[in-house]
């Protein structure tokens, strides 16, 4: 996963990318969903969604026959990336030195659980364990939501492969950044990327608490100033912040001046965070007397920041997502129409755009290895490749 | 690595919280030289706790201190047109400007794009918006739970049965920042190649968007919408953490085949678990989870996570602790890839931070350095950088325009 999406990112920004596959087609072949409904290695939206913006080349690298070719390959590219487990990257010989002899300029980017060194370099990881070791999941869920009961709510990672796409954005990030280091220094380096360390460099609020003063616990706790509080609606969750004057005098203005809001135990932030129990079953009739779509329009009108949680549906179809055209039109083999995720940053001068969608399995293999490596029709059977 | 990708490049920070800083952070240990622009009326992260030793201080907040680090501070009052002035003359001799001010702050100050352009034409130019910077929602107040909610990543997390929750860390704040630095180092790839700079807009909610394909795939095919399940997987079984011996202590296990179920259920002393039909092979046990992560409860909870871990990896099963923050700054691996770094700070002292998640060449690619106190390189870059002669430094130090 994080090694798919970082070559995909690298092709999505010009280069061109040859995904090397088994002679049995990537994992996320196997992964769907199938628009068509059916399991169908050329229509799983993991795939299609992982390997835009690049070509296809199916090689054995394990056979002698294929590992030749994909040396070949190795020899005429800038970068190769890897996302395997590091037993499994020793084992197929793909460190740096092994293969730079004839490149010297070549760039591996290695993705791996904990990384090629290191004395827990040899273990084994995929998203919930990486979410965990980086302390992420610890410290879900986090504020303005908190735990409310310890035993019954244990440590929690998203139902998808967050710690698979960050690790590809880094990975993309160490990459680049090696190839302006080539411009200056002439030679290629080898990137050994820690999907753990991805997961905990993201978090530095919560790094900061642990290396200034405690760790966060994990236990229901009220910090600062209230209300900054994650609620219950009528139809939902809602976040209802108004931790300034300001934005407390306009909630209890939409809450109708309730003559509570006088009192001297809700007279500052301060004060509302430590009279906490006693404000926020006030605050929930106002909260459980809207839905979460009335309180956003309501507050957001008076430049107070409350928001509902939506659901995939919400923002998918939501007008601000239509209008900015984030989402990429597909359509599945029976014409089935769907959308995919498109890219979150918009560049002037080199704007992203599909240049071609994802490969069927060894789509390119001939074409590659007779752009790159110059191979004759002949040398192409011989490979047998 | 001798020398760093960015040395020679110079980037005007107008960055606000976590998001941008973190991008210019990371930019400044690549040997970027960063200017963070901080006005005295408009404090953030500075006064915001955690403080070091509990005792507040501009200079000794580490949510401050940790997405700042490398960087110049000078502050200038920019409700001042003199401050603007100051400002305009920073970003002239910059290569760089990021801001994630809300839409249309820095144009009311005379600092959009299209003003930065006309001082210095291949200028890169980021702006990153919770909503992004166009849109009907682009003028929405959104912190990072805001974004988290609009996104659907809560919509894919929480327990089962149970309603949508915040993911923790702040993480849409750090995780668009990745994606700023990705789009900054491209640009300033082809800025190289081309002599053009170029604007670049990022929404938050967009970046958290690239995290839930299958979700979008789902809903956009047949509107199903995602059941929230846990830290359960729809594919692999068990899948989930498990309480080990101590108050706070969970393990992290994930079994995707049945070799490594065997192998679990040896290492746990339970041989016959492997034969039991309602866990003979994956399906099975998706079924039965229900069954079989008590039983591996009670394996783990008389045990140390890391006995559980170093257990289970030895005989090839995914396993991890489930760590919190204070843990990772001292875990003995990430320690010993140089992932942890600890800047030594003139009031806070040494105080350890996450640095880059990657080596290169084995060593790490840059070396994180102080963050700034609060206007401590005013004279180095008014004066030294801007030329701006003593008395009239003096002058506008006096009336506040440098404060």
């Amino acid at each position: 996963m994080a090694g798919s999406f970082c070559a995909r990112l690298m092709g999505d920004a010009g280069a061109d990318v040859v995904k090397v596959e088994p002679p049995d087609g990537d994992r996320y072949r196997r992964s769907g969903p199938y628009p068509g409904g059916s399991p169908d290695p050329e229509w799983s939206g993991m795939f299609l969604y992982l390997n835009s913006n690049k070509r296809g080349v199916s090689l054995d690298i394990e056979a002698p026959g294929g590992r030749a070719v994909f040396l070949d390959l190795v020899a005429a590219a800038d970068f190769l990336v890897v996302g395997e487990n590091s037993s499994k990257i020793e084992r197929l010989g793909l460190r740096r030195e092994k293969l730079a002899e004839t490149n010297q300029g070549l760039i591996v980017t290695s993705i791996t659980p904990f990384g090629l060194t290191g004395p827990n370099s040899s273990y084994l990881g995929d998203d919930l364990i990486a979410i965990s070791a980086g302390g992420m999941a610890y410290a879900t869920p986090g504020i303005p939501d908190m735990v409310g009961d310890p035993d019954l709510e244990p440590p929690l990672r998203s139902n998808t492969d967050m710690a698979g796409y960050l690790a590809g954005v880094q990975g993309a990030v160490a990459s680049v950044a090696a190839l302006l280091s080539r411009k200056i220094q002439g030679v290629g380096c080898e990137i050994d990327l820690s999907i753990q360390e991805t997961v905990a460099a993201v978090m530095p609020f919560e790094l900061a608490h642990a290396s200034y003063h405690e760790a966060k616990a994990r236990r229901p706790e009220i910090f600062g100033v209230m209300p900054n509080a994650y609620l219950p609606c009528k139809d939902g969750y809602v976040v209802v912040m108004a931790v300034m004057e300001a934005h407390w005098r306009n909630l209890m203005d939409l809450a109708g001046n309730p003559d509570w809001a006088q009192l001297e135990v809700f007279s500052s932030g301060v004060e509302r965070a430590r009279n906490w129990d006693a404000l926020e079953p006030l605050l929930l009739e106002w909260t459980m007397a809207h839905t979460g779509a009335e309180i956003a329009q309501l507050a957001q009108d008076r430049g107070i920041p409350c928001f509902p949680a939506y659901t995939v549906g919400q923002m998918v179809d939501s007008p601000h997502v239509i209008e900015r055209g984030f989402l990429r039109d597909m359509e599945g083999p029976g014409g089935e129409k769907f959308n995919l995720p498109g890219y979150p940053v918009r560049m002037e001068r080199t704007p992203w755009q599909l240049f071609r969608s994802a490969p069927k399995l060894g789509e390119h293999t001939s074409k590659v290895l007779e752009e790159w490596l110059g191979y004759s029709a002949e040398q192409l059977e011989q490979t047998g490749v | 690595m001798t020398v760093l990708p960015l040395e020679g490049i110079r980037i005007a920070d107008f960055g606000q919280i976590i998001a941008v800083p973190y991008t210019a952070q990371m930019l400044a240990w690549l040997g970027a030289e960063v200017i963070l622009i901080e006005t005295q009326e408009r404090l953030t992260t500075r006064i915001w706790p955690p403080f070091a030793a509990n005792e507040p201080g501009v200079n000794r907040s580490g949510g401050f201190n940790m997405v700042n680090s490398s960087k110049m501070s000078c502050t200038l009052n920019l409700r001042d047109p003199e401050g603007v002035a100051l400002a305009r003359r920073i970003i002239s001799v910059s290569d760089i400007v990021v801001e994630n001010y809300s839409s249309g702050t820095m144009q009311r100050m005379g600092l959009g794009y299209e003003d930065v352009k006309r001082l210095r034409p291949d200028v890169i130019y980021l702006s990153l918006g919770a909503f992004g910077r166009t849109g009907p929602m682009k003028d929405l107040v959104g912190f990072h739970s805001v974004i988290n909610l609009f996104s659907g990543l809560a919509s894919v997390t929480g327990h089962k049965g149970s309603h949508p929750r915040i993911m923790g860390g702040l993480f849409p704040d750090a995780f668009s920042g990745c994606y700023c630095i990705l789009s900054l180092l491209e640009a300033i790839y082809h800025r190289i190649n081309t002599g053009q700079g170029q604007h670049i807009e990022v929404a938050m909610t967009e970046a958290l968007g690239t995290l839930i394909p299958e979700a979008v795939i789902e809903y956009t095919l047949d509107g199903t919408e995602p059941e929230r399940v846990g830290n359960r997987h729809k594919g692999k079984a068990p899948h989930n953490v498990f309480r080990c011996l101590g108050d706070e202590n969970w393990v992290a296990i994930s079994v995707e085949n049945d070799a490594q179920f065997k192998a679990l259920a040896q290492v746990s002393g339970n041989p016959r678990w492997a034969s039991d039909a309602r866990f003979a092979n994956p399906e099975a046990r998706l079924s039965h989870q229900d069954d079989l992560e008590p039983l591996i409860q009670d394996w783990t909870a008389e045990l140390h996570v890391h006995e559980v871990v170093c257990r289970l990896q030895k005989a090839g099963v995914p396993a991890g602790p489930v760590l919190d923050s204070a843990q990772v700054l001292v875990d003995p691996h990430m320690v010993a890839r140089g992932f942890v770094q600890s800047p030594d700070h003139p009031e806070v002292g040494p105080r350890p931070l996450g640095a880059f998640p990657w080596t290169v060449d084995g060593g790490q690619p840059g070396i994180p350095r102080a963050a700034p106190l609060l206007g401590e390189h005013n004279q180095k870059v008014i004066q030294e950088l801007l030329q701006v002669p003593d008395d009239e430094y003096n002058r506008l130090l006096d009336i506040g325009v440098i404060s």
